[in-house]
């Protein structure tokens, strides 16, 4: 190896660096089938229960447009309208490939589309949710880190409490509290209600912002907890006390080997959160009185309006794997021994 | 392991709230200073001699019902737990022994039920199979107990597969004994961790699903229902959600701080944990003593 | 290998922490003296905080450059504790509490974090037991080389990955592109414990602690791991500290032993001395036990019992 002729070195070089291309797309790849290898049954046996519970349920359309005292003929002409009578496979997989298609049916109540009508909430939640996000992974990241590198000291201590206290308020008191205290208090913010970025991004960034703090005070507890105790653990491996024999600084240790290192679990614990956060927006919105996507959910549950509440877990479940699928793509970027896992 | 929780100032106070909080749920209803379903003219009142915290919007007396909604926050909390442990545990422990089929389908339910966002879907499944209390704890528990599949399955497997139960075998232990000393002491701290967790979880959801109406009929109290009514007055009565809302943040912290203790005297993370108080005492000692250089004794 | 010869065949039994040991292989090199020894242990106690037990008791050698010295014992003996103790390392709740321990003529109680950084790698490195856990798993192995190239010696990327490779061919691996763009879970013991020794003398130290640093290889890689580091020691007038559980492995490589038995020095001189005129029992017993694995193309006049 040590006399070997520039042009094979170089060409070798030349196919190095193509063999290494080639494995980080296939990296990619392989991660993507991984993901959607276990999504897929996800998907499909969450919308076979979400499906089921219609049969279940016993609701019916013709109850809620016909009321209490139809005739038994006009709940069978409704409900052979609506295709209820067919048998329970057919049913479902009709609804399916409308699904595939994006098709998610129309309301019973009103009879109108609910892919349109989902649409027009999801901005708003998406804005909150969003903007809940960004709050928690950085206010989460900077407490974490800071309690990790000062760790038993006052400063973590106080870090670990404040996180405690926050951890244990679910976001419906959260949000009673900051609607007590700035908005109807100190009136700093709007109570209630939504307005589209489009009309100005101030008074869209006013609106959002109380629902988003609510919703972001469990992201920011279990991102600065998780941030905490990884960067903890990768502190104690021995690669960091191999990059300090080999003459690092601390601070080249945190930022290219522990922080990399800490931040797989915590990018896999937002992961896990996020469902919570899409669960949590139907408290929020109701206290806000955004009309979002969870708002529509309550309403049509408590209506008994089947087909609205089937196309809200679709697209809930749908919001949730793709999220995961960009939190595993980024963990295979960040960390490619996580080969195992997922 | 209970007296080694108690030994921990944590799990001592963890388990007096839980207690405190326990007793509220039973004896609650009978404390009720006055019926809580009673309305009178005197609406939103303030603190006062007769109504400790005030009156709600219809005139009822806040702590009477703020005590009468204990039991169905606590005992919800409960039977979440308890659906969970049991939904979730026992395919938990059965995968690892049940075939690869058996493995394959309950871990696929699993990551469904955890990637539902499930307080969408406990509202869901609520609403449409009814409006009822036990409808909402079942949905509930089952919807929280893949916890319980992982942590059960996860303690298994370690037990199953490790080599120090094989050697325990070969070198002819009994399974009594095995059991005793390796599986109880293996399974057990995880499962307790995980059920402290969860009653903590479910009482946000249980108080997160009352606050919304879902799970109870309206003119029974419960901690989430005071909460919501308060919401509409905050400008009366702004300081109205503190006790309930403080009720609750308490009964989750124990919860928590209580699985931490559990996990704390358990295993590996224990004796580090006590390594370092002790460490820590040392060095102090050995700082304020006669003898600085703390060396050899 | 260039044995130092002597004819001080000194070798020190236990319990006499006090008297200053000078250093019998400088007479011999003697422009290697001149700079000093690189590493000076003067009797180090180390003492376990939690326990309040002190665990090592009194450990004294130097180290010149081209030096190689062995320390033996068997598992917590406390000689990993004394490696780390003089890489500034030492786990948490455990103190050096007496003695002193020179690091290029510098007490190392006086060094502030950042000397330590600047001295680390470049004076002195450390290889250990178990090599894939002392890189980072996320990181390709090459990178990690050239990481430190880069930050000690100011070289430019390209120029630091060329070094990385060229170092990767100078600890024997057989394809150094390849292995440069590899992480450490797609790599053998064997050549991750090279990687890590790439690494180590990335920068130039002058000493080097191989801190049972074959244990865990194949009888095969290990052999090829000590030529290795037997031929670093001859290029480069690397010091090297080699610590092992098997008399075997020091013998191979080193002028001087320590032999150490809970915490105890309990027989220090040259190593031809020690294996052939064996003082203390816990030695003699060591030096039987290997007599069944061929130990004894080291000792060919055997004369101990």
């Amino acid at each position: 190896m040590t006399t070997t002729e520039p042009q094979v070195t170089s060409a070798r070089r030349r196919g190095v660096a193509v063999a290494r291309t080639r494995h980080a797309s296939a990296r990619v790849l392989a991660v993507l089938a991984r993901s959607v290898a276990i999504f897929v049954p996800v998907f499909l046996v969450a919308t076979f229960v979400t499906f089921a519970l219609r049969s279940l349920s016993g609701l019916s359309p013709a109850r809620i447009q016909l009321g209490e005292d139809a005739t038994p003929e006009a709940i069978a002409r409704i409900e052979a309208q609506w295709g209820l009578d067919k048998p329970f496979l057919t049913q479902y997989w009709d609804w399916f490939s409308g699904v595939l298609h994006g098709e998610l049916g129309s309301s019973w109540v009103n009879g109108a589309d609910i892919s349109t009508l989902i649409g027009l909430g999801l901005g708003v939640s998406l804005s909150v949710a969003t903007f809940a996000l960004v709050i928690g992974v950085v206010v989460g990241f900077v407490l974490g880190t800071v309690a990790a590198l000062r760790r038993t000291t006052a400063i973590d201590r106080a870090i670990t409490g404040f996180v405690t206290v926050i951890s244990v308020m679910p976001a419906f008191v959260v949000g009673i509290v900051l609607v007590a205290v700035l908005a109807v208090g100190f009136g700093l913010f709007p109570s209630a209600g939504y307005i589209p970025a489009e009309q100005g991004v101030g008074p869209w960034l006013a609106h959002i912002t109380l629902p988003a703090l609510a919703l972001s005070f469990d992201v920011i507890a279990d991102v600065a907890r998780q941030l905490r105790s990884s960067l903890i653990g990768a502190y104690q491996e021995n690669y960091v006390t191999g990059a300090m024999v080999r003459g690092l600084s601390p601070r080249r240790i945190f930022f290219g080997h522990v922080l990399r290192n800490g931040l797989g679990p915590t990018l896999a614990t937002l992961g896990q959160k996020f469902p919570a956060l899409v669960g949590a927006s139907v408290v929020t919105e109701w206290i806000f009185g955004l009309q979002g996507f969870g708002r529509f959910a309550n309403d049509s549950a408590q209506a008994g309006d089947v087909p609205a509440v089937q196309g809200v877990l679709v697209v809930s479940i749908a919001l949730v794997v793709s999220f995961n699928l960009i939190i595993n793509l980024v963990l295979a970027r960040v960390m490619p021994a996580s080969q195992r896992g997922v | 392991m209970v007296r080694r929780v108690l030994a921990l100032t944590s799990g001592r106070i963890a388990v007096t709230i839980l207690a405190l909080i326990a007793l509220l749920a039973l004896l609650g209803p009978w404390l009720a200073p006055q019926n809580p379903l009673a309305t009178s003219d005197n609406a939103l009142a303030a603190t006062s001699g007769a109504h400790w915290l005030g009156t709600d919007y219809l005139g009822r007396d806040v702590l009477s019902r703020l005590l009468d909604g204990s039991r169905i926050s606590v005992l919800g909390s409960l039977e979440v737990a308890l659906v969970a442990l049991v939904v979730g545990a026992i395919p938990g422990i059965l995968s690892v022994y049940l075939g690869r089929a058996f493995e394959w389908f309950t871990l696929r339910i699993a990551d469904t039920l955890v990637a539902l966002p499930f307080l969408l879907f406990a509202i869901a499944v609520i609403a449409l199979l009814g409006n009822g209390i036990t409808q909402a704890m079942l949905v509930t528990g089952v919807l929280v107990s893949p916890l319980f599949y992982r942590v059960s399955r996860a303690a298994t497997l370690a037990v199953a597969r490790s080599p120090y139960v094989e050697a325990a075998i070969v070198s002819g232990a009994s399974i009594g004994w095995i059991v005793r000393r390796h599986v109880w002491t293996k399974v057990l701290p995880p499962i307790a961790v995980a059920l402290a967790q969860t009653i903590g979880v479910g009482f946000v959801i249980v108080s997160s699903l009352t606050f919304l109406g879902i799970g109870v009929q309206p003119p029974e109290p419960t901690w989430g229902g005071l909460l919501a009514s308060d919401l509409g007055y905050l400008s009366h009565r702004p300081w109205a959600p503190v006790a309930p809302a403080l009720l609750i943040m308490v009964t989750v912290w124990a919860c928590n701080l209580l699985a931490d203790a559990i996990r704390d005297v358990s295993g590996e993370a224990g004796r580090a944990l006590a390594n370092d108080h002790k460490a820590r005492a040392n060095r102090r000692e050995a700082a304020a003593g006669p003898h600085p250089a703390g060396g050899s004794r | 290998m260039s044995p130092l010869t002597h004819d001080t065949l000194t070798s020190r039994p236990a319990g006499t922490a006090e008297t200053t040991f000078d250093a019998p292989g400088t007479a011999d090199a003697p422009d290697a003296s001149a700079a000093g020894p690189v590493l000076a242990l003067h009797d180090v106690r180390i003492t376990d905080r939690v326990t309040e037990r002190e665990i090592v008791h009194g450990v004294t050698f130097e180290l010149t450059p081209g030096k190689a010295v062995g320390i033996v014992g068997e598992s917590g003996s406390g000689k990993t504790l004394t490696c780390r103790a003089a890489l500034g390392i030492l786990p948490p709740h455990f103190e050096i509490t007496a003695g002193r321990i020179d690091l290029a003529g510098t007490d190392i109680a006086t060094l502030t974090p950042r000397q330590w950084t600047d001295l680390r790698g470049a004076t002195i490195s450390a290889v250990f037991q178990d090599p894939a856990s002392y890189l980072n798993p996320a990181i390709k192995v090459g990178a990690q080389i050239a990481e430190v190239i880069r930050v000690k010696q100011g070289l430019k990327r390209r120029a630091a990955r060329r070094r990385a490779v060229e170092l990767l061919g100078a600890v024997r691996l057989r394809d150094p592109e390849l292995v440069y763009g590899q992480y450490p879970y797609e790599l053998s013991g064997g050549m991750l414990q090279r990687v890590l020794i790439a690494a180590a003398i990335a920068v130039e130290p002058r000493a080097l602690i191989a801190d049972e640093a074959t244990t865990a290889l194949d009888v095969t890689v290990q052999a090829e791991i000590l030529d290795l580091l037997a031929e670093l020691r001859e290029r480069t007038g690397l010091a090297l500290v080699v610590v092992s559980h098997d008399l075997a492995v020091v013998a191979h490589l080193c002028d001087e032993v320590l032999v150490m038995r809970q915490g105890e020095v309990v027989e220090q001189g040259e190593t031809r001395a020690v294996l052939h005129d064996p003082r203390h029992d816990y030695t003699r017993l060591l030096i039987a036990e290997h007599d069944s694995y061929g130990l004894d193309t080291f000792l060919a006049p055997k004369e101990a019992s």
